[in-house]
């Protein structure tokens, strides 16, 4: 069964991929968990479809950008779409919470009229929404390594710094953290993870990949430390049973992925009393 | 029923947007001021698994064709929508958390249904981003009930609503049963996101919810109001989206959803108008009782 994988080229891309994702997506969702933005990726993952669709309608017409990936164009939106949220919340600023699904659903209408626009209802588009378990290139394979360097450095470098941030905001800001540089460097890092992991698991699921471990790891972990080992571990497992059931039952990997990960919460749910 | 299959599928496009644009702000009203807007997204997803279970059912179950795929929509989300409750207990010091896990559910469900379908893609984006040439006499039907029973609701509980929202605690002494009431609020809600799907799409639900009452939340003096120019604005939306989308050939979903956002700029513009106007006035009259 796991064979095929190793046979052909671009199976043996996208595992390595899936198992690299399995790791970045959990890994940036317990920050965003615990710093209560968990919706935050929801409206991130929604406005890199609008990127996509961007860069899809702009291919039609200037030829640089039909060789581009679209991706890039999603990871930028996403970035801005990050800020603009921040924006928002001084806005309504006694309805905060407000901020986000304005931008989640902006995101996603303004996508799909792009889309409208380029003629892009076809399969592609489902497997940008739903993922797919062939659509990783060799360029894209190296890119995500690259990244999950980049991204592991910046979690361990920073890492004291975002956990004071993210339990204790206020005394974080007084003792003389960068409150912004941190912020923004964070959201662009949550930006990039997504943009790469919406290949495999697809836009509308991303964010699955980011919260659903961390809120099973939370259950059973003393520690922030043990939440982010059991969020990657629950991560790893629900990517690869995932992808394999995708593969061979002909299923969006997006779906079946989540699923087990779904699978796995509920069965932590149930043998672990509320506290 | 003959009356709606009369209609051409621009007006049953337009009369199924008349009735969403009315009552999906007023739901979202009370989703605001209960701090629960996002609820709408989650539970739009759960409709969605149902929406293709339904789908299945038709092909698969020779006994359950013929079934209106809007129906188990309906039940799946308020079915979801209990769960949310429950999944706030579980999680509770991270009561969010119980949105992007109903959200993710439904969307990990519904994308493993449509790839197993043998429905082509395209009949997927239809329910996904909306579409006013899908909604059949059928759908129509159904919007209408719902609506009826949704704004019937409505009418009866809107004080007892009002004060849950406002002062859950206070609202639970003077002998309100909050917990009927907030079941009763999970079927209105089920009610119109189900309603909803047919014009906007499931995608987009939570976009009819929201952006209507952040626009009218800029120019209100009062909950009446957020209410009355929440409808405006939602009346609006959707019928310069279904026109625009008509005319323009683009997806119903998106342009009822870009037109809601150019209205929410409007209203932001408008109000910094008036406020300066205010200001003005304000100026002059300290000028003159100075002088």
């Amino acid at each position: 069964m796991i064979e095929v994988f190793f046979q052909f080229e671009f199976l043996r891309y996208s595992l390595f991929t899936g198992l690299m994702i399995g790791i970045l997506a959990p890994a940036i969702g317990v920050f965003l968990v615990v710093r209560r933005l968990s919706l935050m990726a929801d409206a991130l993952s929604h406005i890199t479809l609008t990127g996509i669709a961007f860069s899809l309608l702009l291919g039609r017409t200037v030829p640089f950008f039909a060789a581009l990936n679209p991706v890039y164009m999603g990871m930028l939106f996403s970035v801005v779409g990050s800020l603009a949220v921040d924006r928002l919340g001084h806005v309504y600023r006694y309805y905060k919470e407000l901020a986000i699904p304005i931008i989640l659903s902006s995101g996603i209408g303004i996508g799909v009229v792009f889309i409208s626009l380029a003629d892009g209802f076809n399969n592609d588009l489902f497997n940008y929404l739903f993922g797919s378990v062939i659509a990783v290139s060799q360029a894209d394979f190296y890119l995500v390594l690259a990244l999950l360097f980049a991204v592991s450095l910046f979690i361990i470098l920073f890492y004291k710094e975002l956990l004071f941030l993210s339990f204790d905001e206020e005394q974080a800001i007084v003792s003389g953290l960068p409150r912004s540089f941190l912020h923004l460097s964070f959201m662009i890092v949550t930006a990039v993870v997504i943009g790469v992991s919406m290949q495999i698991v697809g836009i509308l699921l991303v964010s699955a990949l980011m919260t659903l471990p961390v809120a099973a790891a939370m259950r059973l972990a003393d520690s922030f430390k043990q939440m982010l080992m059991y969020s990657i571990v629950i991560g790893e497992i629900s990517v690869l049973a995932g992808m394999f059931s995708a593969f061979h039952l002909d299923l969006a990997p997006g779906g079946t992925i989540v699923m087990t990960n779904l699978l796995i919460l509920t069965i932590i749910i149930m043998f672990t009393k509320s506290d | 029923m003959e009356l709606l299959q009369g209609l051409s599928f621009l007006e049953r496009g337009i009369a199924a947007g008349l009735m969403i644009g009315l009552i999906a702000p007023v739901v979202g009203a009370f989703l605001l001021v209960r701090r629960m807007t996002i609820i709408s997204e989650g539970l739009s997803q759960v409709t969605l698994t149902g929406i293709a279970t339904g789908v299945l059912m038709n092909q698969t179950m020779v006994w359950t064709e013929g079934i209106n795929p809007l129906y188990t929509g309906f039940f799946f989300a308020l079915i979801g929508s209990l769960v949310v409750e429950r999944l706030r207990t579980v999680y509770k010091h991270f009561q969010e958390l119980a949105i992007p896990v109903i959200l993710s559910a439904g969307l990990g469900m519904s994308a493993i249904l449509i790839s197993s379908s043998g429905v082509s893609n395209t009949e997927w984006f239809n329910f996904l981003f909306g579409s006013i040439i899908t909604v059949s006499a059928g759908d129509l039907l159904f919007i209408f009930i719902a609506g009826a029973a949704g704004l019937m609701i409505l009418g009866l509980f809107y004080k007892e609503w009002l004060s849950i929202s406002f002062d859950a605690e206070f609202a639970y002494t003077t002998g309100i049963s909050v917990k009927w009431m907030n079941f009763l609020f999970a079927v209105l809600i089920a009610l119109v996101i189900s309603m909803s799907i047919s014009v906007v799409g499931v995608l987009l639900v939570g976009a009819l919810v929201t952006l209507p009452v952040a626009s009218s939340l800029q120019l209100a003096n009062s909950f009446r109001q957020v209410i009355l120019y929440g409808i405006l604005f939602g009346e609006g939306a959707v019928i310069l989206g279904v026109i625009g989308s008509y005319y323009l050939n683009i997806a119903t979903g998106g342009m009822i959803v870009v037109t809601g956002i150019i209205l929410l700029f409007a209203a932001a513009g408008m109000k910094k108008v008036i406020h300066r106007c205010k200001r003005k006035s304000y100026l002059a009259r300290l000028k003159e009782a100075s002088s």
